[in-house]
């Protein structure tokens, strides 16, 4: 009786272990993001793009800034908690906790400290894609 | 005696059957070797779970190294083990050499497993170079660079480099030849020979016939 409880637990502990390793085996061979083709997030005309100041996508939460040459997408997932920012004249505020970012997407004011995430944008013949 | 399965009784025979009490002393051999091939052991595997992402080409090399430290859960760890392993795997071959030598433990009858030993520790070095490029980042092109140029000082050394060069240092051909060369040719040879090293301390008994 002894014997045989003490050779379940040992069992159970082995069971366990290799349990554990397989999962994080796994974890290691096939993870979450495995470099798979990003998705088509957002499709506009050139044309329709702002010669200065920002384009506002509230519904794809994404922003495409345009400051002089440069031309890019901001994410408007707050980098705090992931609350939808307002996008202000000036800056992005956070509804929720007040974090304030600057055009470029860095962080003026927390709680957030990270910058908002910038999103891959192409340019397609008259279009331009924003991947996520 | 109890019948542990084929497992412990295979590891029951790698070990003599009776030791002498004071030559399990830890300043015996500090346990170098054995160390050593720990370490060696530890590359092994964490060598074979990097080449489940690691891609042998010269665009996507470096890449996939970025992807691994960032997108791979424990990726960044693997990694390090491994750089840190072999480190570790060069220097307690280093003192475990020096340990033979300074205890003469080179002299008879154990000539043969000394020039095996040897052989070893020049293809870790050779291993360690070869790994060095892998990564194709700048660290790795400079330092196989240098290290091409020193093979040429070296008489045969032309032809070497010939044979693990034929284009140029980070270019397509070469990086192949390394990456075969890292992770099947040099590693099974260690293997091999290191298979052979511990069947000769066994062989070679000596002052110890017990063993």
């Amino acid at each position: 009786m002894e014997e045989s409880s003490r050779e379940r637990r040992r069992l159970l502990k082995r069971l366990a272990l290799f349990g554990l390793g397989g999962l994080l085996l796994w974890k290691y061979l096939v993870p979450t993001d495995s470099g798979k083709a990003k998705k088509e997030l957002l499709r506009i005309n050139k044309a329709d793009l702002p010669h200065q100041g920002a384009l506002v996508f509230r519904e794809s939460r994404v922003a495409i800034v345009r400051a002089g040459e440069d031309l890019y997408a901001l994410s408007l997932v707050c980098s705090h908690l992931g609350c939808t920012v307002n996008v202000t004249s000036k800056e992005l505020v956070c509804p929720c906790h007040g974090s304030v970012f600057n055009r470029q997407g860095e962080a003026l004011k927390g709680p957030a400290v990270e910058p908002l995430e910038r999103l891959e944008l192409q340019e397609q013949g008259m279009s331009v894609v924003i991947l996520a | 005696m109890k019948n542990d399965g084929p497992v412990k009784e295979f590891i029951r025979h790698l070990f003599p059957r009776v030791v002498l009490r004071r030559n399990l002393k830890i300043r015996y051999t500090f346990c170098l070797g054995g160390l050593a091939f720990t370490s060696f052991l530890v590359l092994l595997l964490t060598g074979t779970l990097l080449l489940f992402h690691y891609q042998p080409s010269v665009d996507q090399a470096f890449q996939s190294i970025l992807y691994l430290e960032s997108s791979v859960p424990g990726g960044w760890y693997i990694r390090n083990l491994h750089r840190m392993a072999s480190n570790a795997f060069l220097v307690l071959i280093f003192l475990h050499t020096l340990r033979v030598i300074l205890t003469g433990a080179y002299r008879k009858p154990r000539e043969l497993n000394w020039v095996i030993g040897f052989a070893i520790l020049c293809l870790s070095l050779f291993e360690g170079y070869t790994g060095y490029l892998l990564p194709m980042d700048q660290l790795a092109l400079w330092a196989t660079q240098t290290g091409m140029k020193l093979l040429t000082t070296v008489p045969g050394g032309d032809l070497l480099k010939s044979f693990m060069v034929p284009d140029d240092i980070g270019q397509p051909m070469s990086l192949v030849r390394f990456y075969i060369l890292h992770i099947a040719l040099i590693p099974l040879t260690i293997l091999f020979l290191s298979f052979l090293h511990f069947y000769r301390i066994r062989k070679d008994k000596g002052a110890l016939p017990y063993l």
